[in-house]
């Protein structure tokens, strides 16, 4: 179910908000906020850490257009 | 190929093979169960030229790759998540065998069974507040008399929208005062980037609430009834999603 409302909204309700947009998955799969452009910390066996920079990743969007 | 890696999708308690039978893992592969105590890690073997430090440093800044192992990912939690209680991982938690998943379950196990019985029999919903998107176009403006005058309709124009926004916020801690009466837990989260989320207007308010599965008609209708409250601002919620916000395994 999905619900959004304003002044001017209908009732209807959009038919499955199940579906996660993709930029509230990658909030809670990289755990960073993402869209603030920081950096994640990727723990790899629990033992190597790979920093990967999420600039670049904003860049590609801008680049792009949307997401 | 050299040996595969172990991707970690989640961790459940009370899930069986017959359960993740057709489920299907990034690349392609097998989901496998690991069991190890009570607890039961769901894998599949992934190439780690691709998903190893290297393939990562590469892939995690490509948003093509990033959106297919997100959505492969979720995926497996999604489907885990219908049948068991399920803590979801980190994207990209990967560990060179078998072994290692095993010895994760077990150094954890005591705050992995904490996130699943905080989350077991619940779901998570999404909550954005939003300024509402410009309205339709502006009134023709005489052209300003002066400098002057032009400065003060930019300074007021800028006060309004600030005023709006704070305006906001205090309505957006309202509706979340009245939707945490009757949730098992919330969180909130940073505000979008409208780059990336592609809303209109400002996000003042981000957040994910943990509903008791059962109860989701009657949070639905609290949305309702805080947006019939506050025609200001937009509401906009979304769910049932897995409890990905409440029983993330940070360190796994």
């Amino acid at each position: 179910m999905s619900v959004t409302g304003t002044a001017e909204a209908t009732a209807t309700v959009p038919r499955d908000s199940r579906q996660i947009a993709l930029v509230d998955l990658l909030d809670r799969l990289l755990g960073t906020g993402v869209v603030i452009a920081g950096d994640v910390v990727i723990s790899l066996a629990g033992v190597d850490l790979v920093e990967v920079s999420l600039r670049a990743l904003l860049r590609t969007v801008e680049h792009e257009g949307s997401s | 190929m050299a040996e595969p890696g172990r991707y970690l999708y989640a961790v459940c308690r009370g899930l069986t093979p017959e359960a993740v039978d057709g489920i299907v893992g990034l690349g392609g592969g097998r989901i496998e169960l690991l069991a190890e105590d009570d607890l039961v890690g769901l894998v599949s073997p992934v190439d780690l030229d691709e998903y190893g430090e290297e393939g990562l440093r590469r892939n995690l800044e490509r948003l093509d790759w990033l959106e297919e192992a997100a959505r492969g990912h979720d995926a497996v939690v999604q489907a885990a998540a219908a049948i068991a209680p399920t803590a979801p991982t980190r994207l990209a938690t990967i560990f060179f065998d078998d072994d290692a998943v095993r010895r994760r379950l077990r150094e954890r196990h005591d705050a992995i069974s904490a996130a699943l019985d905080r989350v077991e029999g619940h779901e998570e919903w999404s909550v954005k507040v939003l300024t509402p998107s410009a309205e339709a176009a502006p009134e023709p403006v005489p052209v300003a008399s002066s400098g002057a005058e032009y400065l003060r309709r930019k300074r007021a124009e800028h006060d309004a929208r600030t005023t709006g926004e704070r305006d906001a916020h205090l309505v957006a801690e309202r509706v979340h005062e009245a939707l945490v009466t009757g949730v098992a837990a919330s969180r909130r989260l940073p505000p979008q980037d409208p780059r990336l989320a592609g809303h209109q207007g400002t996000m003042v308010h981000n957040a994910a609430y943990l509903v008791e599965r059962g109860r989701s008609e009657e949070f639905v209708a609290l949305v309702h009834q805080q947006t019939d409250a506050h025609p200001d601002v937009v509401i906009d919620a979304r769910g049932p999603w897995p409890p990905y916000s409440f029983a993330m395994l940070d360190d796994a």
